[in-house]
């Protein structure tokens, strides 16, 4: 049965649709906002990872297939001749060369290293020996690479250095250490070497203050030695610093040699104490072609991808996360 | 100051990217660098141009690739310090605009008082490509009190690359170090060497001609010097430093050190010719960079002319020369102790340093160079070295 609707009835309902279209359109701006907001904070952040991280490799990876300077208004489409010249350049393959000596030397003296003297410096973490060591061991983790290269070509040279000085001394011939083929990788090893492990050790140092005192206490109860308390308490519960210092590591240790290549030998002698990174800074930078280097920084990014995955495959299982 | 013509009614700033950087605390004017003092000079003349100089590195390459991301970028310097060994890179690569571009008519009466085998040096397919303006060639520097301890005279063991081994023996008892030390990018003493012999680096096709008898023998002589413990095998820095330490007795270099090594040194610095081959007259490389105008604007262009018409100028020239580099002017001008050994090298006359060619031109002379040091280091033979580096450059050279 129909009520028929009065006058102010009528009026009421003209006025109550107005209002409940406006509540439902606020109601949409409000589910809208609400789904955009996510979005909208994130937005900034995408916006810069864009601009400066996925646009500039999906450029270079577009650069990699021509041959170009930068500057020329032609860029010449060569295909794949930039990987097939690279496959053929014997500087190529000293630098990939370098590379692994770097790896193979750095990466164990970076992570190894560090965690070896945290685990000296940790039974005194009480004393003011610790920050003692502490700051002095981690100090030339904060000076420049440029400053701390510099400072170490004072010590490497071959006349009036301070390392010749003493091995001559002691009766040794004087060594080009810089110059000399066979030693000038080791010198910037030995740099690098110096001035990053402290940052790792400070990270160890860190993870052993978080291991739980029970389990220590509990393992100590049980007889446990010091052998035995690091290989079952103390480092399956660093194992995450430990794997995130190895991550790292191996990501950063051709970037971070960079500094002392380029101050102290230039790559040299002969391009034997370059490396990958390095070459990728000479072909872009100094002779120009940024094809070339686009090329070489496609190999970087999938080596370092792919030893990414194996680690994150291989050694992450073995990590205890509590 | 003469008088100087109003260039625009509107100001005008270009930029000027060079080597030479003035050491701090050294901004007064009569401390500071010449090429800061010529812009300093050029700017009191109120024309409504100001030049700005900026030093990017003291680095030949590192300023040039500077200069290369601002082009990229679309804000070219007007002026660049260009290396003369990259004349091709900055025509083919960096399309610099030549002389007769930008100044016209004007052009022919400034270059007339350039000398005239300066001129070919900055000439490419008939076109101007830059003003002359650090010119220089590699000297002998040596330290005359390690001379006189040793009883050697200095003219007996520059005379020629033998004397030079033969003497050298006597003057390495003094310090018990290498005697030799090199300065600058290798492959330019080295063209030097190989041209005194009679050989070429690069043909008149700008193809690879150091694998000639000739060249290899000229590059054999360096590394015999190395396997009787004369040569020191370094970076420029080390020799640089073991030179002015007093460790070092001889430092091959640009003419252009000459005035910071006076300045350094507590001995008796002394310059000599480079030694030649017997029989043989020396044919040295020049070496040091022109002014390059990479401006794209034509106003810019314009002002950069006026610019380095003012360079030109005797008044420039004069403030110029107080860098040490040679003149390259017929501006007469007095010649400063320790130059007398590069003008007679200038004299014998000097060839263009190697105009390394194509778009993969730095990757060439970087190989190269990379030989060079090998070869003197005993690191490969002196035949082979050439032969190999003239296979890896042979893909990198122009198809044409």
């Amino acid at each position: 049965m129909s009520v028929p609707l009065s006058a102010t009835t009528r009026e009421d309902a003209a006025a109550i649709e107005p209002a409940a279209a406006t509540r439902r359109r606020t109601w949409s701006r409000n589910r809208l906002w609400e789904a955009a907001t996510p979005y909208v904070f994130v937005a900034p952040v995408l916006v810069i990872v864009g601009v400066f991280i996925y646009w500039p490799l999906i450029y270079s990876i577009y650069l990699s297939f021509f041959d170009w300077n930068f500057v020329s208004p032609v860029k010449e489409f060569v295909g794949f001749d930039n990987f097939v010249r690279l496959a053929v350049d014997p500087r190529f393959h000293r630098a990939l060369y370098g590379t692994l000596v770097y790896i193979v030397a750095l990466v164990p003296a970076q992570v190894i290293l560090p965690l070896g003297l945290a685990l000296l410096l940790w039974p005194i973490r009480r004393s003011r020996a610790q920050a003692f060591y502490r700051v002095t061991l981690f100090s030339p983790t904060v000076i420049s690479f440029s400053v701390a290269a510099l400072l170490w070509l004072w010590i490497f040279h071959p006349l009036q250095g301070f390392l010749n000085k003493v091995i001559f001394d002691f009766g040794f011939a004087k060594v080009n250490w810089l110059s000399n083929p066979n030693t000038a990788i080791w010198c910037v090893i030995v740099v690098s070497v110096w001035k990053t492990f402290g940052f790792n050790l400070l990270l160890y140092l860190a993870a052993l203050e978080a291991v739980p005192t029970d389990y220590v206490e509990a393992a100590s109860l049980d007889g446990a030695g010091g052998w035995q308390m690091f290989r079952l308490i103390r480092f399956p519960l660093i194992t995450p610093t430990f794997f995130f210092v190895l991550v790292t590591t191996v990501i950063s240790v051709n970037d971070e040699v960079f500094g002392a290549i380029n101050v102290m030998t230039d790559g040299g002698p002969f391009d034997r104490s370059s490396n990958i990174v390095y070459y990728l800074y000479e072909q872009g930078f100094r002779v120009f072609q940024i094809g070339s280097a686009s090329a070489v920084s496609l190999l970087i990014f999938i080596g370092t991808a792919i030893l990414t995955w194996i680690q994150f495959r291989y050694v992450e299982r073995r990590v205890h996360y509590g | 100051m003469g008088s100087w013509p109003a260039f625009a009614a509107q100001p005008v700033e270009i930029l000027v990217l060079h080597v030479w950087g003035t050491p701090p605390g050294q901004a007064a004017a009569s401390t500071m660098h010449p090429i800061a003092q010529l812009i300093e000079a050029f700017n009191a003349k109120k024309t409504g141009i100001t030049v700005k100089g900026e030093t990017p590195s003291t680095d030949y390459f590192a300023t040039l690739q500077k200069a290369q991301a601002q082009i990229a970028a679309g804000r070219a310097p007007a002026l660049v310090t260009t290396p003369w060994s990259n004349i091709n890179f900055a025509v083919q690569g960096l399309q610099v605009a030549t002389l007769e571009q930008i100044g016209g008519n004007e052009v022919r009466p400034v270059l007339a008082n350039y000398k005239d085998e300066v001129l070919p040096l900055v000439t490419m397919n008939k076109q101007t490509v830059g003003l002359p303006l650090a010119f220089s060639c590699p000297v002998m520097y040596y330290n005359n009190d390690i001379m006189k301890q040793a009883g050697v005279d200095p003219a007996e063991l520059f005379k020629d690359w033998a004397s030079f081994k033969r003497l050298g023996a006597k003057v390495k008892a003094v310090t018990g170090n290498p005697i030799l030390g090199l300065g600058n990018n290798a492959d330019w003493e080295a063209q030097s060497i190989i041209q005194c012999n009679g050989g070429r680096v690069l043909d008149d096709n700008f193809k690879p001609a150091w694998d000639s008898p000739e060249s290899v023998a000229a590059m054999t002589t360096i590394a015999d010097i190395n396997k009787a413990g004369l040569y020191l095998q370094s970076t420029t820095a080390e020799s640089n430093a073991a030179f002015i330490g007093g460790s070092l007795a001889i430092w091959m270099a640009s003419i252009a050190s000459l005035g910071g090594l006076s300045k350094q040194v507590k001995f008796d610095l002394r310059t000599s010719p480079f030694p030649v081959f017997p029989g043989k007259p020396r044919k040295m490389s020049s070496g040091g960079s022109f002014l390059g105008c990479y401006a794209r604007d034509k106003e810019q262009q314009r002002a950069a002319w006026e610019f380095l018409k003012f360079v030109a100028s005797k008044e420039g020239v004069e403030i110029w020369l107080k860098t040490g580099y040679l003149n390259s002017t017929k501006f007469d001008y007095p010649v400063l102790p320790g130059q007398e050994s590069a003008y007679i090298q200038l004299r014998e006359g000097l060839t263009r340093e190697s105009p390394w060619p194509g778009s993969r031109a730095a990757e060439i002379q970087k190989v190269w160079g990379t030989y060079v040091q090998r070869i003197w280091a005993g690191d490969i033979g002196a035949e082979e070295g050439c032969k190999q580096a003239r296979q890896q450059v042979e893909p990198l050279l122009p198809k044409s």
